[in-house]
């Protein structure tokens, strides 16, 4: 509603400010039409002595992952290529703290493409289908 | 026209008890203290801002301030903390422990209102901080959040209404917001069902089987799983039907307990199978306090008539 005014106009802020605060903001569609395949984010670590470690973002419990599944999926379905690269960059940071001797880290999104009940079956598991890959280099300081 | 809109207010104001407002509470009460508890581990990892967390905080809001500048977030309350020398991890710290707070208050029934506002406000700014991390569950809490901050709170089963005796409530007030919170859920159901039908895998079933190995909601193992692939096209269909029927037989009183049983099995399944109890149990809560009260009536055995006779008669002799 009031999508056609500019996002400055007042009347679209008050539209939008109370579809936040009544949660009416979005649609009620989850797994639909289809179920989609889920996301994967995989960190490439590398260190100077040209050791490779491979990572995955971590929380502590089974509600944050959840949460963070979900912060996945909007990472996909960004159009915004920088956005993206954002977010992406930001999640690199985070695990970078945990490995604070890597000198750079390649962060690989892709999807996790599902088997159906048929190829299952006959011995099809699921399936890691990279998107995108980013680099990113620890920056050296100058004194 | 006139007998129109008489049936009009009489649909959105019916007279009703407050039965429904003390299952919203409580209900809401048990699902804010699990949120809390269930995010204890991560509560300053999720919200942190920028460099210092999973994500920043303050991307969300840029995008939340962007669509509107009156939706609540996490710095204002960190703005305001830092005008009492207070820290950002202070902060968050204290906006978990008020949340829990709130959540015991309600549970019990003590400082309604206040608890109902404050819960639903501090609620909302760790979930607008934290919007790059919801999903439905944050939604329908929100709203139920909403209603009850709004509802004529306290209701007679609360500490409140024991402690401080309010006079008696407004029924057809009463009545208006859980007349809205029915709609409410019919409207959520009915288009999450039709826009379900538009795809082929609620059809055949795929949907259930995608739906129960996808990661992270994987809980049971796809050989499990595959075992009991027969039943995937009825489950597919059958949430079909639960979805799109909803708006018309959880209306009806001779069909409201079957649905409602039907909807409530459906969220248990999901909250079992799926791995998400926390949106498992804000839908339940919602359907109860919507259409939980009243859909079975417990009232004393009537009298027969030959009863009253055998009486008559005893009374005479």
């Amino acid at each position: 509603m009031g999508e056609q005014l500019p996002v400055s106009h007042p009347v679209r802020q008050f539209i939008a400010g109370y579809e936040h605060l009544a949660g009416i903001e979005s649609s009620y569609g989850y797994f639909s039409p289809n179920v989609t395949d889920s996301c994967r984010l995989i960190f490439e670590i590398h260190y100077s002595d040209g050791r490779i470690e491979y990572d995955l973002p971590s929380v502590g419990s089974h509600a944050a992952g959840l949460r963070f599944a979900t912060l996945l999926d909007k990472i996909r379905l960004t159009t915004d290529a920088g956005l993206r690269e954002l977010m992406i960059k930001m999640l690199t940071y985070a695990n970078w703290q945990e490995h604070p001797e890597a000198i750079k880290i390649r962060a690989i999104f892709g999807e996790v493409v599902l088997p159906s009940v048929d190829s299952f079956e006959r011995g099809d598991h699921e399936r890691f289908k990279v998107r995108q890959t980013y680099e990113f280099v620890k920056k050296k300081r100058t004194e | 026209m006139h007998r129109c809109r008489q049936q009009i207010l009489k649909f959105l104001f019916p007279a009703e008890t407050d039965q429904w407002l003390s299952i919203l509470r409580v209900g809401l009460g048990v699902q804010i203290v699990l949120y809390c508890l269930s995010l204890w581990n991560d509560w300053i990892y999720l919200l942190a801002p920028t460099g210092r967390g999973l994500i920043s905080r303050n991307l969300a809001e840029s995008v939340m301030g962007a669509e509107s500048i009156v939706i609540p977030r996490i710095s204002w309350l960190v703005a305001v903390g830092e005008w009492l020398g207070l820290e950002n991890e202070t902060v968050l710290w204290a906006v978990w422990g008020l949340l829990l707070l709130g959540g015991i208050l309600l549970c019990i029934g003590l400082y309604s209102r206040l608890a109902a506002f404050a819960t639903w406000f501090l609620h909302l700014c760790a979930v607008k901080s934290g919007d790059l991390l919801v999903y439905g569950v944050d939604n329908f809490v929100t709203i139920g959040l909403f209603y009850l901050m709004l509802s004529p709170l306290p209701d007679k089963a609360s500490l409140d209404w024991k402690i401080r005796k309010p006079r008696s409530q407004n029924s057809e007030l009463l009545g208006i917001f859980r007349r809205l919170l029915q709609l409410h859920l019919s409207l959520a159901y009915f288009s999450g069902g039709l826009s379900k039908c538009l795809g082929r895998g609620w059809w055949d079933g795929s949907s259930i089987w995608r739906a129960l190995i996808r990661p992270p909601f994987d809980v049971l193992s796809p050989e499990l799983l595959v075992k009991w692939k027969h039943l995937f096209p009825a489950l597919g269909i059958g949430v079909l039907i639960i979805e799109l029927g909803y708006p018309f037989f959880i209306w009806s009183k001779r069909t409201r307990l079957v649905w409602l049983i039907c909807v409530l099995l459906m969220h248990i399944g999901i909250g079992l199978f799926m791995g998400m109890y926390l949106f498992a149990s804000i839908m339940i809560v919602l359907n109860l306090a919507a259409f939980g009260p009243g859909v079975v009536r417990w009232q004393p055995r009537r009298l027969r008539e030959s009863d009253m006779v055998l009486r008559e008669g005893a009374l005479s002799a």
